[in-house]
């Protein structure tokens, strides 16, 4: 965490959910309570009772009364900040409902840092993000209360998990209200057997003949105690149903008669008594109930829209009141109550058969023109209309949303449906954008071409616009895919002449350029021209942070380390590199939702300070990137460092097979193809092939100075002294790269030396590289260089030859790392070990991984000999080294 | 897989309809839903719909084919 301070930056960040919609705010609202609503003083006394245990549990079923209570309850602690938080019909995902939760705290007045992150996947959140929140709950000195709402839709069990984690480390800072239909995952018995749990259930919250008497009155319906009794018997005492039989029995001209009725009457409950309501409706009401049960929520305006009348605001604002079905959300937002919802679509369906896609294009539409982009795309969906749903992607500019991880994936979910025979750009760009997204080139660039066959025959309008430059963005991914630098260069030149024609959708869309310069950086690198490229990765690492650009960011940052590790500068790399973790370590990304180049430049700077055990985990860990990402400069980077660290191991054949598959790409990358060469030059000539070694360096290109060097190595353990003298003389690497390069060639210069007989100039020498190696802790050149060292290693210590630079106070073997981990830590052990960082004591992990303490410490016992430490506060420090944390 | 589930009343027409791939008989109150259930998902799938509309599910169970 970096500071307690709250900053501006967390407002700025936070202003949209991760996929990129503006928080509802109606979800932060404490319900408002009806007129008729009636405290009841028992459930009020037990609901007290959540203030001393950390969690509590309201649940019932639909229409029980837990919503309500809680409300009534929450909305009079006045001394405690209540953060509320009603959770999404449409079920959200654990990154949507950290974002939403993080919201609900801040709205209540909780002060969390800036530093406690911001998810940025909608339907993942990394473990980093609990830990802090939980850190910055458990120093406060009074709790605050939340409130959970429906939390039946929270179905996703890693926030379950999650929260649970949350709740058990917050201890007195967090008090959790879940209300619910159905019972939540967390670990519930645990909770209850630790006295740690309030629970309000069904039974407790169904009506007394008492209490139902008094609601009843509230509606000015006064009956006899019998009839009461009778009532609460046929609606078991079920809040919903009581309040609608008094609606019901209100309107009727004898209440007591209908009554007696409804008791006869077999039907179900709910069924019965909202058909009765319903049917006392003018005509006019009932329609648009009907037609509203199609929406989850909604404004007058959007209610005109699917009835085609104009009266929705007095309509709505009387039902509500009434307290007939329709509940006021705040800020001019109603919905319907959800079990009436769903009762009313089924009367929907029977009274108005195929009504309802169009209610949906009328819906999408009215939400397109009001600018709620992911509602309008949802509803489109609804009504299988996808030349509309598509289009309206589109047009708003919002196909890069499929690859910034944000909610890429609900878009693949979305689109998945749509079929092959809806025709126009628009469905041909979002085939290709999710074809790309799962790196499938070929597959897209068939639906591009057709695409750009469609759009050519349109003119000039601004729609058209979005739909170029969203073409224009595809090929350029496409063409980076298959490594066609020139390609990539032409799509970005067409979709800058388009930047202004829609300024206002890229300002919306930041995603866009930053995805686009993305591209073209990495195009560039494969192209071997790193100036370029690096002037269109800073603009992508210098813009402004947020939750839509985290991905190509993080990419942006990796490439840029990159090329300082290509260049020979390992730290200024390895910083970089450290950035784009941090990147998405901020945004809560996950390890697989990135391309991972920063760990793969992270392993080869790890190779270089001859921490190969290190290098091996860090190759590991980068496994899975996303597959859009996975272009020809990472696979290359992949098998380079893969081979580099099976040439540091001594295994030649290995880093043979590592680099023997051709990176696959339509034009080949100079700096590849000597990266590769070198390396199996090298490995050639490790197992004594000495003429084939020779035979592949012939074909390595000079222009690049870190190939050269390397070359000229190679020439060197070949036994050409003078060709790699030479070759160093013509391509001068000082001045023109960094250390890890500059050091090489001096050792190559030393040995050449050497050999000749000038111990003096090689001692100089040596010395220099060993000056240089120092601060970058670069170890590998000299292991690599061969046995001629030793003897000018030993003696470089205490008085050296003049090169100008402070002398180090010994070799590079003095800043020797800790020992590689040898051993890989099984799962269980990095369990405890995640654990042990949040510094919980051994009982405390014991509890939570439902094990023995004395098996805890078997795992402590066999993390520390792995990792070589023998405290914990070691091991945490060692683990995060190695990046194991 | 076939089951029956029974739930309490009687379910009115637009409710029947929510059911399209179920039979249905009603009794002495109840209303049994019967039919064939493609797998889990389907079945919790017709657990949720039950809970969504408000019924009282008295029992639920698997008969033979």
């Amino acid at each position: 965490m970096t500071g307690l301070e709250e900053d501006d930056s967390a407002a700025a960040e936070d202003h949209a959910d991760p996929r990129g919609d503006p928080f509802l705010r109606t979800r932060f609202a404490v319900p408002a309570r009806p007129v008729t609503y009636l405290r009841r003083e028992r459930l009020t006394r037990h609901l007290d009772q959540a203030l001393r245990t950390p969690l509590t549990m309201v649940n019932g079923a639909a229409g029980a009364g837990k919503t309500l209570l809680v409300a009534d309850w929450a909305a009079r602690r006045v001394r405690l900040p209540v953060a509320w938080l009603t959770a999404d019909a449409a079920g959200d995902g654990p990154g949507v409902f950290w974002a939403y939760l993080l919201r609900a705290l801040r709205t209540a007045g909780v002060a969390l840092p800036a530093g406690i992150g911001v998810p940025a996947d909608a339907t993942r959140v990394g473990p980093a993000l609990p830990v802090r929140l939980a850190a910055e709950l458990s120093g406060r000195e009074r709790p605050v209360v939340v409130v959970l709402d429906e939390f039946d839709r929270v179905t996703a069990p890693e926030t379950a998990g999650q929260l649970d984690f949350v709740l058990r480390h917050a201890g007195t800072g967090l008090r959790l209200v879940l209300v619910t239909r159905t019972e939540p995952l967390l670990p519930l018995h645990r909770y209850r057997a630790a006295g740690e749990l309030t629970e309000i259930r069904g039974a407790e919250l169904a009506f007394t003949s008492h209490e139902a008497a008094q609601l009843l009155e509230l509606h000015g319906l006064r009956l006899p105690p019998a009839a009461v009794s009778a009532l609460v018997e046929r609606t078991g005492g079920w809040a919903a149903g009581l309040r609608l039989c008094a609606l019901a029995a209100g309107q009727s001209p004898d209440p007591e008669v209908y009554l007696k009725e409804f008791e006869a009457d077999r039907s179900t409950v709910a069924d019965f008594l909202l058909a009765e309501v319903l049917k006392r409706q003018d005509a006019g009401t009932q329609e648009l109930l009907l037609r509203v049960s199609v929406l989850d929520r909604f404004g007058p305006g959007l209610a005109n829209a699917v009835t085609g009348r104009d009266d929705a605001e007095a309509v709505l604002a009387r039902l509500s009141r009434e307290n007939a079905f329709v509940e006021h959300l705040g800020h001019g937002l109603y919905r319907l109550h959800p079990l009436f919802a769903e009762i009313l679509r089924a009367h929907l369906r029977m009274r108005r058969p195929g009504a309802e896609p169009g209610l949906h294009r009328r819906a999408a539409a009215w939400l397109r023109r009001s600018g709620a982009l992911g509602e309008a795309l949802a509803h489109g969906a609804a009504a299988d209309d996808w030349e509309f749903t598509a289009g309206a992607l589109i047009d708003d500019l919002a196909v890069g949303q499929f690859f910034t991880g944000p909610r890429s994936e609900a878009m693949a979910e979305l689109f998945a449906a749509m079929g092959q025979d809806s025709a126009g750009p628009a469905p041909e760009l979002v085939r290709a954008a999710g074809l790309l997204a799962r790196r499938d080139v070929d597959g897209g660039l068939a639906h591009l071409r057709r695409a750009r066959h469609e759009l050519a025959g349109y003119d000039g309008t601004a729609d058209e616009a979005a739909a170029r430059l969203s073409c224009a963005l595809l090929e350029a991914l496409a063409a980076r895919l298959a490594g066609a630098p020139d390609r990539v260069e032409d799509a970005a030149r067409a979709a800058e002449g388009l930047w202004d024609a829609v300024p206002e959708l890229l300002d919306r869309h930041p995603e866009v350029t930053a995805l686009l310069l993305d591209h073209l950086g990495s195009a560039r690198l494969w192209a071997g021209h790193f100036e370029e490229a690096r002037a269109a990765l800073n603009r992508v690492a210098d813009s402004v942070p947020g939750a839509a650009t985290a991905l190509p960011r993080e990419d942006s940052l990796g490439r840029l380390a990159l090329i300082d590790q290509l260049n020979g500068w390992p730290g200024r790399a390895e910083r970089r590199a450290r950035e784009a973790l941090a990147e998405t370590e901020r945004f809560g990304l996950p390890r697989s939702s990135g391309s991972g180049v920063e760990r793969l430049v992270l392993a080869a700077v790890a190779v270089d300070r001859d921490e190969l055990g290190q290098a091996q985990a860090l190759l590991d860990t980068s496994a899975d990137a996303h597959p859009a990402l996975r272009d020809p400069v990472l696979e290359a980077c992949r098998a380079l460092t893969t081979a580099r660290l099976h040439l540091a191991r001594g295994d030649p054949g290995a880093a043979l097979r590592a680099v023997e598959p051709e990176v696959p790409a339509d034009v080949a990358s100079p700096w590849v193809r000597c990266g590769t060469a070198l390396v199996a030059a090298a490995a050639h000539l490790a197992e004594g092939r000495a003429r084939t070694a020779a035979g592949l360096l012939a074909r390595v290109p000079d222009g690049q100075v870190a190939c050269a060097v390397e070359a000229a190595r190679v020439q060197l353990a070949a036994g050409r002294t003078a060709a790699a003298v030479c070759l160093l003389d013509r391509v001068d690497p000082e001045g023109r790269a960094g250390p890890a390069v500059t050091v090489r060639a001096a050792l190559v210069r030393a040995q050449a030396a050497d050999e000749a007989g000038d111990g003096e100039t090689a001692r100089g020498l040596v010395g220099r590289a060993l000056a240089e190696a120092r601060r970058e802790r670069l170890r590998r050149p000299f292991a690599e260089a061969g046995p001629w060292i030793r003897p000018y290693l030993r003696s470089a210590s205490p008085h050296r030859p003049t090169t100008g630079r402070p002398a180090p106070r010994s070799g590079p073997s003095r800043h020797e790392p800790p020992p590689p981990v040898v051993e890989e830590l099984s799962g269980r052990e990095r369990d405890v070990l995640r654990r042990l960082a949040l510094t919980m004591s051994t009982e405390e992990i014991a509890a939570d991984l439902y094990v023995s303490v004395n098996t805890v410490k078997t795992h402590l016992k066999s993390v520390y000999r792995k990792l070589t430490v023998n405290r914990r506060n070691e091991a945490v420090r060692r683990a995060r080294e190695l990046d194991l944390l | 897989m076939r089951y029956e589930i029974r739930v309490d009343g009687h379910l009115s027409e637009p409710l029947i309809k929510v059911f399209p791939e179920l039979d249905h008989v009603t009794m002495s109150g109840q209303t049994l839903l019967f039919g064939h259930v493609v797998d889990e998902a389907h079945l919790y799938g017709l657990l949720a719909r039950c809970q969504s509309l408000g019924l009282r599910i008295l029992e639920m169970r698997q008969v033979p084919e």
